[in-house]
């Protein structure tokens, strides 16, 4: 009775209410698409404790189950080709984005290279723009129309210089559209370093460089091996470049456990496949954190220091050019894109034949409804990300709540598309057939970014002391009633920056939209992936300037509010 | 308004015993000090009363409700933190007007508990009724606050938050007041000051108040009684006099107050005098005692300097100066005596020398001032 009591407290029930979603919209599909990859047929475990019916079904289902799913990776050359194949595009990926980040950190870290803060705020934008963009900008450059191919070809080269569809193709989108989150650890990692180790290998008369590689380089390779397993598993997830560029031969995880579902309803191939991602992901994610934990760049020691800065002409003047090349691709990319968004026609010319607005009328009248459905379905995972991130982060750091700050970590490990699949098979039928909903999408976005968001807020949670809390119960008020007077209105700042980020990945996501919204939901990025499919070029390119722009314009909202919290 | 009874609380973190068979009878209107050096247990104490600690045994009363299975925030003790806790989102008055804001939400429906949400969230757009608005107001000019009613707290000093945080907890109009060394962030000056407003406003509200501290001459200056604290144990309750003058332990000696403390061995004892030895010395000393083996504790201010002319007292002891030190009012000498160097205390008057480093001196000390212990 005693612990009924202290259970159905006001804050005691929204607790539970945190833990019923988190269990019920991520545990539950994750354990369902587990058991599907067995039985072949979607099942229905909350409907099986609601109905007796539904039980025997579910029961009927599991005495079917079978092994030949997973027998069917080793045998079957379909599934074990795509796990080879992505596992084979990452490691390519995170191998090369390494090479390239070396000599740019160090430029950016130790020399005096030129235009050294161009080419740092450069590195910026591929982080803004969706891979779907990227990719399809590559195709409009590379492709057998591009400015590109017309450049190659007139200097004497024949057919294409690079087949944007195929997995060279999208390597280098994913390299060039990476890098950045490698660079930025690595260049702190350089700048950081260990400043009384290298003195005392220059005082006995080491070269600067020679320094660099026989000291500094050394200590940062655990840290950079963590950042390749990173890239690894963003490589690995990302669905936005495979879905675009993929041959039909070639077979990818996201792209097969994609038309697994969306073409033929094979529950139980895209079940065993969304398994496969997941495990993979989640074996790099373990990696990770055993064998790096406590070895990222910040556990080298040493302060930053004023270290003199290698200014060798020769030396500086190829880094720049070599981050610069970097650097172009991207924007060239956008810049591409931009100009077909204004492009009367564009054939195969180095620029567009004419110029004109009219592909954003058209957006702003007929797709206006796209821009809309962003807007609101990003809002509705604001909302719902604040109230639950809010609550998350003071049941973590104020009641040490162990299970649900590890249940809100496993939305990073899930790649995107293996959770929409997960969430597609659990909710498609009664008693909560929410496949196909707005809601259900909401939902989705939330999960899956909720972990940032809570970041902030439990960030901000810990900043706010323990006894501000304790003064407002002394005073009377009940737990829940100190949340909402005292702690909530305390952590707006730390809200307000992570919602804009919410908010900002939301319109961004691509997997779930694809796979998930019903069309008169359909957001922006499904439109321009439909307008992409059915070489709509034009539109296309104008609805992703349009995406690009929100999300520039966000992010430096988000960027100021965090600059004015810290300050 | 009510007493405090704490029967043999005691309290385990995982484990380690930090709180051990504390009693206390703290009667109504009492000012309640709870001295010992950091991390003896004051503050642990003080939160299981408040309710944010649950003792692991033992019982805490409140007027004559046990409140062991009372939530925190049913308690009604007023409590100033440390750290005043004040609410930085909050002005002034917003801070003091909580409570009051809280005892409205609990007495309204679902609509009026939405107004009062509302005022709480930002007091701009639902007005306070008039009678908080009067009890705010009022308790800000006792604590003379009135003009800084709707300033940020951030904005205030040391000495007005710490006014605030009074206030905040007076408002309520609570059955305890509690203090957690509320004066140890203030400068010098201010907490002088502090002190004198704090025992006034006790002794005008008459309420019930528990005032923890590590500093001795504060809990001394303040309170009714003090208890003594060390390592999660009562060392001794008493009044302030009663501490001083009789002291059950060496610590205590030490802890309130100097001491010259040396351990000695009782010769005998006859006529009404107990004779101990020190080291090569006897000294005599009115009080008895069971134990072979004491500690001999004697207050600074009560040995005497002689002159060469004074004929012999009992307890006579030939001296060396090592340090003279001026303090004001009196002189504070160092004087090695055998093996021992004891602490004196001399009032100064103007025109008065002051003996010099080497010198040599004759103390004595009347033996109703020698504690054994
Ligand atoms: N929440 C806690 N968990 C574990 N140990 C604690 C906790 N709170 C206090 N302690 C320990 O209890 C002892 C007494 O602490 P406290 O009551 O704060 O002492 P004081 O206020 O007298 O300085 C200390 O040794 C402290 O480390
Ligand atoms: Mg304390």
């Amino acid at each position: 009775m005693n612990w009924l009591k202290q259970t159905f407290t006001g804050i005691g029930i929204v607790r539970l209410l945190v833990y019923a979603f988190f269990i019920l919209f991520l545990i539950l599909p994750l354990v369902s698409v587990f058991l599907v990859a067995f039985t072949n047929e979607p099942i229905n475990l909350f409907g099986s404790l609601i109905s007796l019916d539904t039980m025997q079904t579910t029961i009927e289902q599991f005495k079917n189950a079978t092994l030949d799913n997973f027998k069917a990776i080793f045998s079957q050359g379909h599934y074990f080709d795509a796990l080879k194949n992505s596992v084979y595009l990452a490691f390519m990926v995170s191998v090369i984005v390494l090479l390239i980040c070396v000599p740019i950190a160090y430029g950016i870290a130790r020399t005096k290279m030129p235009f050294k803060r161009t080419i740092s705020a450069l590195c910026t934008i591929p982080l803004v723009v969706p891979t779907f963009i990227s990719a399809y900008a590559f195709i409009i450059m590379f492709g057998r129309a591009g400015w590109v191919t017309y450049i190659y070809q007139a200097l004497g080269g024949e057919g294409l210089l690079i087949d944007p569809y195929s997995m060279t193709g999208i390597a280098i989108v994913q390299v060039f559209f990476f890098f950045p989150y490698a660079l930025w650890p690595m260049v702190a990692a350089f700048k950081i370093s260990d400043v009384s180790l290298e003195e005392a290998s220059r005082n006995m008369g080491a070269k600067s460089w020679l320094t660099f590689i026989t000291v500094t380089f050394p200590l940062a390779i655990p840290g950079m091996l963590s950042t390749a397993l990173v890239i690894f598993s963003v490589s690995f997830s990302d669905f936005g470049t495979p879905i675009i560029l993929a041959p039909t031969d070639l077979n990818l995880l996201v792209v097969e456990a994609y038309r697994e579902i969306a073409g033929f309803f094979n529950w139980g191939g895209a079940a065993i496949l969304t398994v496969i991602m997941i495990a993979v992901a989640a074996f790099v994610y373990w990696m990770q954190h055993a064998f790096f934990k406590g070895k990222n760049y910040d556990a080298v020691s040493g302060k930053p220091k004023q270290i003199k800065l290698n200014d060798n002409k020769a030396l500086t003047i190829s880094l720049s050019a070599f981050s610069g090349f970097v650097v172009l691709v991207p924007l060239l990319a956008m810049g591409t894109v931009f100009l077909q968004s204004i492009a009367t026609t564009w054939g195969k010319d180095p620029l567009p034949n004419g110029y004109t607005l009219a592909h954003y009328k058209t957006i702003f009248t007929s797709s206006l409804g796209n821009i809309q459905n962003s807007l609101i379905l990003a809002f509705g995972a604001l909302v719902l990300s604040v109230i639950i991130a809010t609550f998350v982060s003071y049941f973590v750091v104020r009641q040490n709540a162990a299970s649900l700050d590890f249940m809100t970590t496993v939305p990073l490990i899930v790649p995107g598309i293996a959770f929409g699949i997960a969430l597609i098979q659990t909710f498609n039928t009664a008693p909560l057939q929410l496949t196909g909903t707005a809601m259900i999408l909401v939902i989705a976005y939330t999960i899956r970014r909720i972990p940032y968001m809570i970041r902030s807020t439990v960030g901000t949670m810990q900043s706010i002391k323990a006894d501000i809390e304790e003064a407002a119960v002394n005073l009377g008020a009940s737990s829940l009633t100190a949340a909402i007077t005292v702690i909530g209105p305390l952590m707006l700042p730390g809200i307000a920056a992570g919602s804009i980020l919410v908010f900002v990945t939301v319109i961004k996501e691509t997997s779930v939209s694809i796979l998930m919204a019903p069309a008169e939901w359909a957001p922006m990025s499904l439109a321009i992936f439909q307008n992409v499919l059915r070489a709509e070029y034009y539109s296309a390119a104008a609805m992703s300037i349009v995406l690009v722009v929100l999300v520039i314009v966000l992010q430096a909202i988000a960027n100021r509010l965090t600059s004015k919290q810290s300050s | 308004m009510g007493s405090v009874v704490v029967e043999q609380l005691t309290k385990n973190f995982s484990g380690v015993t930090v709180l051990q068979n504390i009693n206390l009878d703290i009667k109504e209107g009492e000012f309640f000090a709870l001295l010992g050096p950091s991390g003896c247990g004051k503050t642990t104490t003080m939160r299981c009363i408040a309710g944010f600690e649950k003792p692991s045994s033992g019982t805490i009363k409140i007027g004559d409700t046990n409140v062991n299975k009372l939530a925190p925030n049913q308690r009604n003790c007023g409590m100033v933190f440390q750290s005043y806790a004040l609410f930085p989102h909050m002005n002034v008055f917003d801070n003091v007007a909580y409570s009051l804001n809280i005892k409205h939400l609990r007495k309204s429906n679902v609509f009026k508990k939405l107004g009062v949400y509302t005022r709480m969230l930002n007091s701009k757009i639902m007005k306070y009724p008039k009678d908080i608005e009067q009890k705010v107001m009022d308790i800000l000019a006792y604590v003379e606050l009135t003009d800084h009613a709707k300033k940020l707290t951030s904005e205030l000093s040391g000495g007005q938050q710490q006014r605030v945080a009074l206030a905040r907890a007076l408002v309520m109009e609570p059955d305890v007041l509690l203090m957690d060394e509320p004066l140890s962030n203030l400068d010098l000056k201010l907490r002088h000051t502090m002190r004198n407003t704090i025992r006034k406003i006790q002794q005008d509200l008459k309420i019930t108040t528990i005032f923890v501290t590590h500093d001795q001459e504060e809990a001394m200056s303040m309170a009714d009684r003090v208890a003594v604290m060390k390592d999660g144990e009562i060392l001794q309750i008493g009044t302030p006099t009663d501490l001083y003058s009789n002291p059950k332990t060496p610590f205590i000696a030490d802890f309130v107050g100097t001491s010259n403390i040396m351990p000695g061995t009782v010769l005998n004892r006859e006529n009404g005098m107990t004779t101990i030895q020190i080291g090569n010395q006897q000294i005599k000393s009115t009080l008895a005692t069971e134990l072979q083996e004491v500690q001999v504790v004697i207050r600074p201010e009560n040995i005497n300097v002689l002159d060469e002319k004074e004929a012999d007292y009992d307890n006579a002891f030939e001296g060396i100066i090592q340090v003279a030190t001026y303090l004001g009012s009196t002189v504070r000498y160092d004087v090695k005596v055998g093996e021992h160097e004891l602490v004196v205390d001399t009032t100064y008057e103007s025109g008065d020398s002051i003996l010099s480093t080497g010198a040599s001196v004759k103390l004595s000390v009347s033996p109703e001032r020698v504690l054994l212990i």
